[in-house]
């Protein structure tokens, strides 16, 4: 056990499968000499070398599908994107090509695609996206987003060892904001099981990435109000653990979804869905979403922070179901 | 078309009516590439046929005029090479083996694998069986950089295998053509394109498509040989495609062949092609690879007219078996829409 942060921990997930499995190598822009843009992956090149550790040219589409067809022959190729926003030069391989060959063929990608996400930090319109829900439409996809250290080193870990193309968003604004005690050995987080951050009865919060630590923050200013939270951490979005926040709605009666994508056809939307149909009997108030404004991500501080949900948007969407 | 300027359709160079070869090949293996020359050719014409009777539920893309091109090359691998083809291979299937009662099986959209009715009777991927990886050929130019990344795969593993990207004109316009090529350039990775330029991208003109003449004036800018050469002579085909297979087989890096040939069919059989004039066709019409190889076989090639009427006759009853094979069989169940969406 040490203290690592949420960056350390997607590294040593990396770096541990890469000394367990030769297959395992790295492709995406700088991320060899210059150990990525994040620097998730410094040191890697003089550890595993440059045919496993590979500086592309700038062509996401180019690099993607050549990971999708190693990954066909075998390879386990983890692709980093620079920016989860530039996933859009690559959605045809991703969406046309890795999310359709099992389907088609029968054939296994073991392929992830690394992208971080989320807004924050003044990136503007291309370096502040959450572009999950592009993904999530998609059959034959995984897409997982942590929001703790434990769970990124563990979920990264399942998604290297998955044989089907996963889709990992890493949410920028955690890599070295959050650190907790993380196992130095191996484990993994099993793609497609959510976890309850956050027991209690009043009301369920469904969210995740780094939605779960302002909805936990949210949580405890409520507890001091004496109403508890649920928080669920969905963790994986597909494929899509129901059970849990279905069972706690059951107990809570209410529900709120909470996403910092942008609130229409976001993932938020599915959740909801979910809950109001399969829980409809015990529901005390509408299902309520809070997701940022349906706007690209704008650069400057006060629009920035308009545009995205704050901890001031969930305890007032919080409070209007509770007491509704 | 102005009327001063006579019409080119092929440089002169390239031009044949004729085909010979200095290889010593035997008459048998001759004959082997004939069949399956001709074994293509009639199960397209089948198609045609059953696509006219509605027995076919979508579209039909057929090969006719363009199978002296991946017989050449297929015939040219090892077992373990890759090859992708889209719309236009299915002579280089047959190479390796695939049974035309499952072609047509798969175009009834019957419940045979490996798609079991999942995917067009156009599109084939059976590693195990066949040596035949699945690549993306959806979207125009994108096998280029999964072909990249097979060939990579190869690189890393020090193996030395070849990947085929049999890819037409129209395809190297989008950018995955670059990128798929870029990146193979820069690791020198086993990646051969061969580029059939039958003379359309549906019913776009070569000049619509590329402010060049052939593609292979592409390949300057991936700093990768190529080569232009008439694609309807299989004999030619094998001697241009071999330097390219053995160049990248070599570790040399990767390289393209543009084979000038014409798409005798429309883009689908939906398609009247009535933009193509008829000068065009009356031209390639007399370079038909089955009729310039047929007058081979039956002239320095060793076999009587006999013996290559044996063989059109055969291959059009193979294909008579087949669709009644394939009618026989069942649909995929209902009940197993949702299966195999993930991989254990
Ligand atoms: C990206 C993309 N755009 C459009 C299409 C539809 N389409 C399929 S084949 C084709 C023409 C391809 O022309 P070419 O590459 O010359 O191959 P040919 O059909 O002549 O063999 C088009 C436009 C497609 N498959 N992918
Ligand atoms: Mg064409």
């Amino acid at each position: 056990m040490a203290v690592i942060t949420y960056l350390e921990a997607i590294s040593q997930a990396l770096r541990d499968e890469m000394r367990r499995d030769e297959n395992v190598i790295l492709l995406g822009e700088d991320i060899a000499v210059f150990g990525g843009a994040f620097k998730v992956t410094v040191g890697f090149l003089d550890e595993f070398g440059e045919d496993r550790v590979i500086d592309t040219p700038i062509s996401e589409s180019g690099f993607t599908g050549a990971a999708c067809g190693a990954a066909v022959e075998g390879l386990r190729p983890v692709v980093e994107f620079q920016f989860a926003d530039f996933i859009a030069c690559a959605f045809d391989q991703i969406v046309n090509y890795a999310a359709k060959n099992y389907y088609r063929w029968g054939i296994p990608m073991p392929v992830v695609f690394r992208g971080p996400a989320g807004g924050g930090f003044r990136g503007g319109p291309y370096h502040s996206q959450n572009p999950e829900a592009w993904f999530t439409h998609v059959p034959g996809l995984k897409v997982v987003q942590p929001s703790t250290p434990y769970d990124a080193k563990g979920l990264l870990i399942a998604a290297i060892r998955d044989n089907n193309p996963v889709i990992y968003f890493e949410h920028k604004h955690l890599y070295r904001r959050i650190k907790e005690d993380v196992p130095d050995e191996d484990y993994v987080v099993p793609i497609g099981v959510a976890d309850v951050k956050r027991e209690g009865t009043d009301l369920t919060v469904v969210t995740y990435g780094a939605m779960v630590h302002k909805s936990l923050a949210v949580a405890e200013r409520l507890s001091r109000e004496g109403a508890e939270c649920e928080v669920v951490d969905l963790r994986s979005l597909s494929p899509l653990d129901r059970d849990t926040f279905l069972a706690s709605v059951r107990k809570t009666s209410r529900a709120l979804v909470v996403h910092e994508a942008q609130l229409t056809g976001g993932f938020g939307g599915e959740v909801a869905a979910i809950i109001a149909q399969e829980a409809f009997d015990v529901l005390d108030a509408p299902v309520t979403r809070v997701a940022a404004l349906d706007i690209p991500s704008p650069f400057a501080a006060s629009l920035e922070d308009a545009m995205l949900p704050t901890e001031e948007k969930i305890y007032t969407a919080a409070k209007n179901v509770l007491e509704y | 078309m102005s009327k001063s300027k006579p019409t080119i359709f092929l440089d002169p160079a390239l031009d044949r009516t004729s085909i010979a070869t200095d290889e010593t090949i035997s008459r048998d293996q001759l004959a082997v590439w004939y069949r399956t020359m001709r074994l293509a050719r009639a199960c397209d014409q089948k198609l045609a046929a059953l696509y006219r009777q509605g027995k076919i539920v979508g579209a039909v893309y057929l090969a006719i005029g363009q199978e002296a091109i991946c017989t050449g090359v297929v015939s040219l691998l090892n077992r373990d090479d890759y090859f992708s083809t889209v719309a236009r291979g299915l002579a280089g299937w047959f190479l390796r083996g695939v049974e035309p009662k499952h072609v047509m099986a798969r175009w009834l959209g019957r419940d045979v694998p490996p798609a079991h009715g999942r995917e067009l009777g156009l599109f084939f991927a059976d590693i195990q069986q066949y040596g035949i990886a699945p690549y993306h050929n959806g979207s125009m130019a994108s096998w280029i950089p999964s072909g990249a990344g097979f060939a990579l795969a190869f690189k890393i593993r020090k193996q030395p295998r070849v990947y085929i990207a049999f890819t037409g004109d129209g395809a190297t316009s989008p950018g995955d053509f670059y990128e798929g090529l870029n990146f193979a350039a820069i690791h020198k990775l086993p990646l051969v394109v061969v580029v059939e330029n039958n003379c359309f991208a549906y019913s776009t003109t070569i000049e619509k498509q590329m402010p060049v003449e052939n593609v292979a004036d592409r390949a300057p800018a991936f700093n990768i040989p190529s080569e232009i050469a008439f694609g309807n002579d299989i004999f030619e085909v094998r001697r241009v495609a071999k330097r390219a297979i053995d160049y990248a087989r070599a570790g040399n890096g990767p390289y393209l062949v543009e084979f000038k040939t014409f798409r005798v069919r429309g883009h689908g059989e939906h398609d009247d092609m009535g933009y193509v004039s008829a000068d065009l066709r009356e031209f390639w019409e007399k370079r038909d690879p089955l009729r310039l190889y047929a007058e081979y076989l039956s002239g320095a090639g060793g076999l009587d007219e006999a013996e290559v009427k044996a063989i059109d006759d055969e291959c059009v009853q193979t294909v008579e078996d087949a669709v009644a094979w394939a009618e026989a069989q069942p649909e995929a169940s209902p009940d197993s829409v949702t299966d195999r969406l993930f991989a254990p």
